[in-house]
């Protein structure tokens, strides 16, 4: 039976561990790779900075030797991503993938895909387009909202990826 | 006819009782149905999940399942007593949660439904009040835990 999978690049933000799908990714450059602007431009394409730590209100250190700067599209938008520790690639079956629980019922809705279990660890599932500033942060959902987005979420059926 | 009538005499004889655990959050006692707790093990380290729904801000992982955790003793402004603490497993309507609770271990009692008073404690969802030996308890309404929040905004 072929199984459905998905590649993620797994990145640290403090003590988050979180997944960008991979497709997405067009490059990831050390410090000395990315220079000092926030803005970088790699193959012609003007990547602009992305702030997640602050967005995800994560405490992050950046200043670490393994700090990285992902370069990530989503076809529409460029954004490079500064994360505390590229972790690693990884191929996740879509059955491996789980949405976020409904008693999550805010903001993370729309900032997390799903989660899945990498190494013994939690990771978060980044959803590409608000990371990269295409959503807005969503209203506060009721409950039954909640569990209404979860149900008509592939994710509650054969995963979040 | 008979039989349903003793059907139905012995469904209200077995609701005129609760069977409750009892635990306590930063000293306070509190209560809730046998069946709405899904268990009480040993807390281990939740991690954190960038969240704005107020108290559900980590996830438990125990062997390969995950749960979130709802953070009882911050919506009580308690500090939890104790070491180890405790967690006790929530039956949530969503799905099971995880509460982190003082390290005395919980005690079962029977409590008279008759005997729950309405509460008037406006901080925690509950089933109502009981007095346990010489306290008053709060039955706490797990199930629905965290609902009525929905609209709050934390500080």
């Amino acid at each position: 039976m072929l199984m459905e999978t998905v590649s993620f690049l797994v990145v640290r933000l403090g003590v988050n561990y979180v997944a960008l799908p991979a497709a997405g990714v067009h490059g990831v450059l050390t410090q000395a790779e990315a220079g000092h602007e926030q803005t970088v431009t790699a193959a012609g394409v003007t990547y602009q900075p992305v702030d997640l730590a602050q967005r995800l209100s994560v405490l992050t250190d950046l200043s670490g030797l393994e700090m990285r700067t992902v370069l990530y599209s989503n076809g529409h938008s460029y954004g490079a991503i500064r994360v505390e520790q590229v972790v690693g690639l990884t191929d996740v079956e879509r059955k491996d993938c789980f949405p976020l629980p409904p008693q999550f019922q805010r903001d993370e809705r729309n900032w997390f895909a799903g989660m899945m279990l990498y190494q013994d660890q939690l990771v978060l599932i980044l959803n590409p387009s608000w990371a990269l500033g295409e959503l807005a942060d969503v209203v506060p959902v009721s409950v039954g909202q909640a569990k209404q987005i979860v149900a008509a979420t592939p994710a509650a059926v054969s995963g979040s990826c | 006819m008979l039989r349903a009538a003793r059907g139905q005499q012995q469904s209200q004889a077995t609701i005129r009782s609760w069977n409750v655990v009892v635990f306590s959050v930063g000293g306070m006692k509190l209560a809730a149905r046998t069946e709405d707790v899904g268990g009480v093990w040993p807390w281990t380290e939740s991690i954190p999940v960038p969240s704005r729904t107020p108290f559900v801000q980590a996830m438990l992982k125990r062997d390969n399942h995950v749960m979130p955790v709802y953070d009882l003793a911050t919506r009580l402004s308690r500090k939890l007593q104790g070491d180890p603490l405790l967690c006790l497993v929530a039956r949530h309507l969503d799905g099971p949660m995880a509460i982190c609770i003082d390290a005395e271990v919980p005690c079962l009692e029977t409590v008279d439904v008759a005997a729950v008073r309405p509460n008037i404690r406006e901080d925690v969802e509950t089933l109502g009040m009981v007095t346990i030996g010489d306290e008053d308890v709060a039955i706490v309404a797990l199930q629905h835990l965290g609902q009525s929040m929905q609209g709050a905004v934390r500080s």
